[in-house]
């Protein structure tokens, strides 16, 4: 159960490119044909999908404080956090560089077309971003981590796949000349996440209990008071050290 | 300019207009999102990317002959972290301060794209000096569309320029608001980001015509 | 690029010397730097908790601390005693003084007790230690409690200062990243200065906490009894975050406030 909330969480309400904001410059650059999208998209969720549980056990057994215990008692007072950031880009960068290798092996043609963003999938943030979301939530087990990643690289594939339809569409209507292209494609994304902030709402919205109203008249008298008090406090964090 | 070469000259300002990394050359837009809803932020993010910048460029360009090819991302990666990671445990020991301030962003700047955009398009290819101008002029060109854009989006959005109430104090009504005039809260938000991110480049192109694509 | 860099052997062992020469790098300059940074860390610690007490260099709109040079003088001065409370299954097990604490936890002082890692042995089921600062400044009492949650990125915390009945009296955010001009502003005077005079308990001494609420038509926070400050526009998650922090780390105090009016 908590595996298909967390997949659905991480490809809508938290979607990396319209809820986070990450994974933006290959989205924006590469998102011109379906067919390069497609395949960009694809790189995107399989090296999520193996980063993701692969830092996962890299900051459970290594870097997290007191990870290293299972090396003995004496080592539950090293704290490598601070390594964190480097390893985590270390891994990804590691696996960019071999599905770089693949592809080339494989699809020249996607190779030519995906250019300079093949080796930028390491810097692309929606990745890094996914492995740091995954520290910062404290994702519980592998499995989870395994789901979080896949679930947040179809998000983003998704995406892509979106505006790059879109854009295939656009090429028949009249854009000023100006807007073309980069332009019109910004402003239809800036469009597209505040669609997608509606699915934000449906965590946040409706938690609040429509309780408590009774209680309303016996506080007003103390509203005057406590607005004083606060003034008073405030005034004095302001004049200290006189 | 009389130190430079038509060609380095050239280097330091053709990314400021026509090969502008962000509306042109598109790198480094997760940034120019995140951290442009206040002036003083996107002030602090261009120089520090100067500073990355440059140094790293320089480096990465004297080690270009010996960094083997197939691992060249993993070693471009690693130093610009290590890089970024020393001088904040510097800044953490000798002045903390400004380390809060900046800690921040460091891990804005290890990701940031441009950085590794440069070093794979330029710095991979060229000498040291060259590079290192490449650096200055790519995030001079970057720092000025973020400042653009942390411009406007405070201006509208919350009413304050480096926090100073420009408009007036919209809780007391006082300058512009008395006039009824509202902050646009949606300006903070991030798709309006983009939205004058693809504002700002309609501009350019409408000045510059060789600029525009095709479909 | 050359032929003689595209070998395996080569590329292996440029590998590994980058590995050692980076290694040691960053480890030389991290335990190089240590003792600087976690001086730096400790005299913020106490910074920190005067802030939440009313004791900073505030100006006009911005907050800032008192010059580190007398954090450690001002906070002997003002901080009375460190409480520490053993708390398992949200029930106080145990209170030490400062004194029996420091005795039998190898002269730790309180302040420094990582409240991230107690969290951790609360959810492990294991005793978690609570420190409470109780301080006196003009003839008032203090209790300031630290709390430590997580924003949309990475971690968020902070000390509030509270009276005898849980009023909130000062507070104080931090951060280790959330996003600037935005989550940030978390520790900007207008949104911590929000906080002070919100009650945390209802009248019937149930705790309900503080909400970071958007959209709640006060931005001048003039309703001091409705559990709701003003949220920052555009950071949605980091508010979600303080409500969170506030309710589940300062919740584990109530008991020890309810014995304080018997």
């Amino acid at each position: 159960m908590e595996h298909i909330e967390l997949f659905f969480k991480s490809i809508f309400i938290d979607n990396m490119v319209f809820a986070t904001f990450l994974g933006m410059c290959s989205y924006l650059a590469v998102s011109k044909k379906l067919a390069t999208a497609v395949g960009l998209g694809a790189a995107v969720i399989f090296v999520l999908a193996v980063t993701v549980p692969l830092n996962w056990l890299l900051d459970q057994y290594i870097l997290k404080d007191g990870a290293l215990a299972w090396l003995g008692p004496e080592y539950v007072v090293y704290d490598l956090s601070f390594l964190s950031f480097i390893m985590f880009i270390a891994t990804i960068a590691t696996m960019v560089q071999l599905v770089e290798i693949i592809i080339e092996k494989f699809s020249p043609s996607l190779y030519n077309s995906l250019g300079i963003f093949l080796p930028l999938i390491a810097v692309n943030c929606a990745i890094l971003g996914g492995s740091l979301f995954m520290q910062s939530r404290e994702i519980p087990t592998l499995g989870l981590a395994l789901t979080y990643g896949v679930g947040s690289g179809i998000g983003w594939f998704l995406a892509i796949l979106a505006i790059a339809a879109i854009r295939e569409k656009i090429r028949y209507s009249s854009v000023p000349p100006a807007l073309r292209g980069l332009g019109i494609t910004f402003i239809i994304t800036g469009l597209m996440a505040i669609g997608f902030m509606s699915f934000g709402g449906m965590l946040t919205g409706g938690d609040e209990k429509p309780k408590e109203q009774p209680k309303v008249e016996a506080k007003i008298e103390k509203k005057e008071i406590k607005k004083a008090d606060a003034t008073k406090i405030v005034a004095k964090n302001t004049t200290l050290n006189e | 300019m009389a130190l430079l070469s038509k060609k380095d000259a050239a280097l330091l300002t053709d990314p400021l207009t026509d090969n502008n990394p962000i509306t042109v050359q598109v790198l480094g837009i997760c940034s120019a999102l995140a951290i442009t809803a206040e002036l003083k932020a996107s002030i602090v993010m261009a120089i520090s990317v100067m500073a990355v910048l440059g140094v790293g460029n320089v480096v990465i360009s004297l080690l270009r002959n010996i960094i083997p090819s197939k691992i060249r991302i993993i070693v471009q990666l690693v130093i610009v972290a290590a890089l970024v990671i020393i001088v904040d445990l510097i800044l953490k020991a000798f002045s903390y301060e400004l380390s809060k301030t900046l800690s921040v962003f460091v891990g804005l700047i290890i990701t940031n794209c441009i950085i590794m955009g440069r070093f794979e398009a330029f710095a991979l290819g060229n000498g040291p000096w060259k590079s290192f101008l490449d650096g200055l002029g790519n995030s001079a060109g970057y720092g000025i569309i973020l400042i653009i854009v942390g411009f406007f989006r405070e201006l509208l959005g919350s009413g304050t320029l480096l926090g100073f109430k420009v408009l007036g104090d919209p809780i007391e009504k006082t300058g512009l608001y008395a006039f009824g005039y509202e902050n646009n809260g949606f300006m903070l938000l991030s798709p309006m980001a983009l939205i004058v991110v693809g504002i700002i480049i309609w501009v350019q192109r409408s000045k510059n015509k060789t600029l525009i694509e095709e479909n | 690029m050359s032929k003689r860099t595209d070998s395996n052997a080569y590329t292996i062992i440029f590998a590994m010397i980058m590995v050692v020469v980076v290694g040691s790098l960053l480890a030389f300059f991290s335990s190089f730097l240590k003792p600087n940074i976690d001086e730096n860390k400790r005299v913020e610690k106490q910074q920190n908790i005067l802030y939440a007490m009313g004791i900073n260099d505030n100006d006009e709109s911005n907050a800032n601390f008192i010059s580190s040079s007398f954090a450690g003088q001002e906070f002997s001065k003002f901080v009375k005693e460190q409480l520490v409370l053993e708390v398992t299954d949200e029930k106080v097990t145990k209170l030490q003084t400062r004194e029996e604490y420091m005795d039998t936890n190898n002269g730790q002082e309180p302040y420094l007790i990582d409240v991230k890692q107690q969290q951790n042995h609360a959810k492990e089921g294991k005793a978690r230690k609570l420190p409470l600062f109780v301080g006196e400044k003009d003839g008032k009492t203090f209790y300031v409690a630290p709390i430590y949650g997580k924003g949309l990125w990475d971690a968020i915390w902070g000390y509030v200062s509270l009276d005898e009945n849980m009023v909130i009296q000062g507070a104080y955010f931090d951060h280790k990243g959330e996003t600037p001009g935005l989550g940030a502003n978390i520790k900007q005077r207008y949104f911590m200065d929000d906080f002070i005079g919100e009650y945390l308990l209802t009248d019937e001494g149930d705790f309900k906490g503080v909400t970071v609420a958007k959209g709640n038509n006060d931005p001048k926070n003039e309703r001091k009894t409705d559990y709701k400050v003003d949220a920052i526009a555009g950071a949605t998650i980091t508010g979600d975050g303080v409500t969170a922090m506030i309710k589940s780390d300062l919740q584990l105090y109530v008991p020890y406030f309810k014995s304080l009016k018997n």
